[in-house]
């Protein structure tokens, strides 16, 4: 029995003739070679996950669905930050992949619940070749209680000290905000729920007003 | 990444400016700016081959409920959905009227 899967868990078990029929053909190679799909923040019936399936070009992504019972193996963001595999990853020259060396013990140090998502992360999970030089480092937070927007100027500093471009994603219990937005001044942030993306003062509180 | 331009009828120029958004996956930066009276000027950089349809559809849309004031708008987009396009704009242009 697995946890219930979160947006950015990375499932096993999606099977090429588990697809739609309109499905493109990238999709089922893709499956075919037993990649893991991404867990989309969508809505999804009792029984079902929304996931993602991510082919070999940026523009190849294709939005699915996926029953509970058929995941075989599962990895979480955070899994991906404990396992630490960047340290043999070939490429250490990448900024992604210095970057994540210079804040993985500034995070540990912080007491911070994070996880690295994105192409990296994918790539660091499956050993499927996702990320490339340019790749920006895309990590998550857990934060199920509010941060003060002062905490959240302090992180970026601390990031603004590592290599490449890191995008933090704030997973609250609403849905997801960057880092940086809600460490500008912007009277009202983006919030990304399963319903949709919201414009709101506190992304702790979702008022139930979709966009 | 693409370059895309799109021009629609406007009013006055804008008074201001607004920056909105964010720079990273799935999301856009939207830079507003007082542009020629009568024209709305948009430039999209976005990472998404392909994708000019349907910013042209989401902008008809948007645009055909309202008179914009003249702005030329810059949009920096990083794979963002059109429901992100969407209030990221409406969060420009609320911030041109109260900013």
């Amino acid at each position: 029995m697995h946890p219930t899967p979160r947006p950015h868990d990375l499932l096993w078990g999606l099977r090429p003739e588990h697809l739609p029929q309109e499905a493109p053909a990238w999709a089922r190679v893709a499956l075919g070679g037993h990649v893991p799909v991404v867990v989309r923040r969508a809505a999804a019936e009792a029984g079902w996950v929304a996931v993602g399936v991510r082919g070999t070009a940026r523009e190849q992504r294709y939005a699915s669905w996926m029953r509970v019972a058929d995941i075989r193996r599962l990895v979480s963001p955070e899994a991906v930050a404990r396992a630490g595999r960047w340290r043999n990853h070939p490429q250490s020259h990448w900024p992604a992949l210095r970057a994540l060396a210079h804040l993985q013990p500034r995070f540990a140090d912080l007491g911070l619940a994070w996880g690295v998502t994105g192409s990296l992360g994918f790539e660091l999970a499956s050993g499927v070749s996702a990320a490339h030089l340019d790749s920006d480092l895309d990590l998550l937070l857990r934060a199920p209680y509010p941060l003060p927007r002062e905490w959240a100027r302090t992180l970026c500093s601390v990031l603004d000290e590592a290599p490449g471009r890191i995008d933090v994603q704030l997973e609250t219990p609403q849905g997801a905000v960057a880092l940086r937005e809600w460490a500008s001044a912007a009277p009202r942030v983006l919030l990304k729920t399963q319903a949709g993306p919201l414009l709101l003062s506190d992304p702790w509180r979702a008022e139930r007003t979709a966009a | 990444m693409e370059t895309l331009s799109f021009e629609f009828p406007a009013g006055q120029p804008a008074q201001r400016r607004a920056l909105v958004g964010c720079v990273g996956s799935g999301d856009l930066e939207v830079l507003l700016e007082p542009g020629q009276a009568g024209t709305l000027a948009i430039q999209v950089v976005t990472s998404v081959n392909g994708s000019a349809p349907r910013w042209q559809q989401l902008f008809e849309r948007m645009f055909r409920e309202q008179q914009l004031p003249a702005l030329n708008i810059a949009i920096h987009d990083f794979g963002a959905t059109p429901g992100v396009v969407r209030l990221r704009l409406e969060q420009g242009l609320e911030e041109l009227n109260h900013g």
